[in-house]
């Protein structure tokens, strides 16, 4: 079953979550948006329901973000409570019920990146921490890395410095380019931080978009592809008692309808493998 | 002398009610950057301004209670500035869309709101704290703690996401039965409201039943949180003058030394 980071929402059912939760998380001009947009069409072509997602494009919270953020007032724990909004507002309504439905979740930025500017701004690490546990634990997460001087000559092409991207709203008095690189110097300091904790894919995004998204495709097509090396069952008394519960369910269920219950026999169980308390057993972890 | 305090919790952690739901070590406070600076430069631990709020269901009087405190502490020379629960500009905007279309889950209700305080927070209560005023709130963060914690969020992660809140100087809590409180809502507004009357909730169909209901669960957790954080239970049955004289009773112990903006000195 699916886990958060510690707390779950009310009426937020974790079981049935099958589909894949994928974040493509980077610092400003990484190239995000860039490989979604390649690995978008060709999930699709293989046959996978992708919904893509993002920070503000929640259907509640987005456009009230835009609008604050367009005005000179936005102080920084509302920047950061507003932006949780957004995402808890993406999590029930968008993230959830496409996982359910057996969507791949692609989704440009996560958690990971909301708090790192947060505490970038002053915010407690902890306080940050303890909103977003709600979260649902993704099963992989792509970070691309790049260097604030690789960054550089990309914004120069991309059309310039934008005020939140350089931290404006942090480093005041300083000219764009000052700031840009103050802020995100620390945002990388922060975000390598992150990775240790979280366990995050590094992937070193200076490379060529082709050779990143290549190497990305690889390492996606090893998450999809069922895992036939790990045996099914690494709880076994958990999964038993799963197994039983859901069996007298469909039984009452069956009584209910008339129909024909299940017997011993024809319920699936896979090959029970147990603990090995000498840890010489396949399955001992 | 108790002045604001620039944290909410850490000062009420230790005599917290144990049973309650909260374990203090749990506790995410934290300070928002550059008020412990000034917090500490003062010497007193505090905010120089005072923070007084009022609690309560609807049709509690705590509104009418808080507006003759207000033209009191005026006459008495206070810089007095009040501040309404869910008034945020910058939010307002979104909370309305999420009310209108009920885009709002317990959560997102939740977190909205507490967008809508931190903007106040950060943009009038705690710099005017800082100037020396007397700041008035028509609810505070326990309104949160009652209303999401009656919707089904976890106790203490709605607390947590408070945690940048500034505790106040005297929270009062008006109480109120709930047959009373219905009785001076009925005839003074025509209908209930979906959210106030907790209809996202499913608990009735019936908008003065789910109001019940709902009210009675917020009142449960108001009375849970008299303990926890020390709330000021006023009666909320006598009269309104009894009322206002026993508030201004108290509220005068926690005016020495507090800055009179209004007069000139």
């Amino acid at each position: 079953m699916r886990q958060t980071y510690g707390k779950t929402l009310p009426g937020m059912r974790l079981e049935n979550l099958t589909g894949k939760l994928i974040v493509i998380e980077g610092t400003d001009g990484a190239g995000r948006t860039t490989q979604i947009n390649l690995i978008k069409p060709w999930l699709e072509e293989l046959g996978h329901a992708v919904l893509d997602t993002g920070i503000t494009r929640s259907r509640l919270a987005g456009d009230g973000i835009r609008r604050a953020k367009e005005g000179n007032n936005l102080g920084h724990v509302t920047q950061s409570l507003f932006y949780a909004t957004d995402f808890i507002d993406r999590l029930e309504n968008d993230i959830i019920p496409a996982l359910r439905a057996g969507f791949i979740v692609l989704t440009d930025r996560y958690i990971y990146s909301l708090m790192a500017r947060a505490i970038v701004r002053g915010m407690d690490a902890s306080w940050i921490r303890s909103i977003y546990n709600v979260a649902l634990k993704p099963d992989a997460v792509f970070y691309l890395r790049i260097g604030v001087d690789q960054l550089l000559p990309r914004v120069v092409f991309s059309g310039g410095f934008d005020y939140w991207e350089s931290g404006m709203d942090l480093f005041q008095g300083h000219d764009m380019y000052d700031s840009f690189c103050s802020y995100q110097t620390i945002l990388l300091k922060e975000f390598d931080h992150l990775a240790e904790e979280y366990k995050f894919e590094i992937v070193d995004a200076s490379a060529n978009a082709e050779d990143v998204c290549n190497h990305l495709k690889k390492k996606i097509l090893a998450i999809l592809k069922p895992d036939e090396t790990q045996p099914a069952v690494s709880n076994p008394q958990a999964y038993l008692i799963e197994t039983l519960m859901q069996k007298a369910v469909v039984n009452l269920l069956a009584k209910r309808n008339g129909q024909a219950q299940l017997s011993e026999s024809n319920i699936d169980l896979p090959p029970f493998i147990p603990y090995s308390t000498e840890g010489n057993g396949k399955n001992a972890h | 002398m108790v002045y604001a305090d620039a944290s909410f919790w850490n000062a009420q952690s230790e005599k917290m009610d144990m049973t309650s739901c909260i374990q203090p070590d749990s506790f995410d406070s934290f300070r928002i950057p550059n008020t412990s600076a000034s917090v500490h430069q003062n010497g007193k631990h505090g905010l120089p301004g005072r923070l007084f709020i009022v609690e309560g269901i609807d049709g509690s009087g705590k509104s009418t209670q808080l507006s003759l405190l207000h033209k009191w502490l005026e006459s008495k020379g206070y810089g007095v500035v009040f501040s309404e629960w869910n008034s945020s500009t910058l939010v307002k905007d979104t909370t309305k869309l999420g009310k209108k279309k009920k885009l709002l889950t317990p959560a997102t209700f939740s977190a909205i709101h507490a967008t809508d305080f931190a903007d106040r927070t950060e943009r009038s209560i705690l710099p005017l704290l800082k100037a020396g005023a007397v700041v008035l709130c028509d609810r505070y963060a326990y309104t949160a703690f009652a209303r999401d914690v009656a919707r089904g969020m976890d106790c203490e992660w709605v607390r947590a996401l408070y945690g940048f809140a500034v505790k106040p100087t005297v929270a009062f809590y008006f109480r109120v039965p709930l047959e009373t409180a219905i009785g001076r809502l009925t005839g003074a507004r025509d209908g209930f409201k979906y959210y106030e009357a907790g209809l996202d909730l499913g608990l009735s169909t019936d908008a003065e039943e789910s109001f019940r209901l709902f009210q009675g669960r917020i009142i449960n957790e108001y009375e849970k949180m008299i303990p926890e954080f020390g709330l000021t239970v006023i009666d909320a049955t006598m009269p309104v003058e009894a009322q206002q004289a026993q508030v201004r009773q108290i509220v005068k112990t926690h005016l020495e030394d507090a800055k009179k903006l209004r007069t000139k000195q």
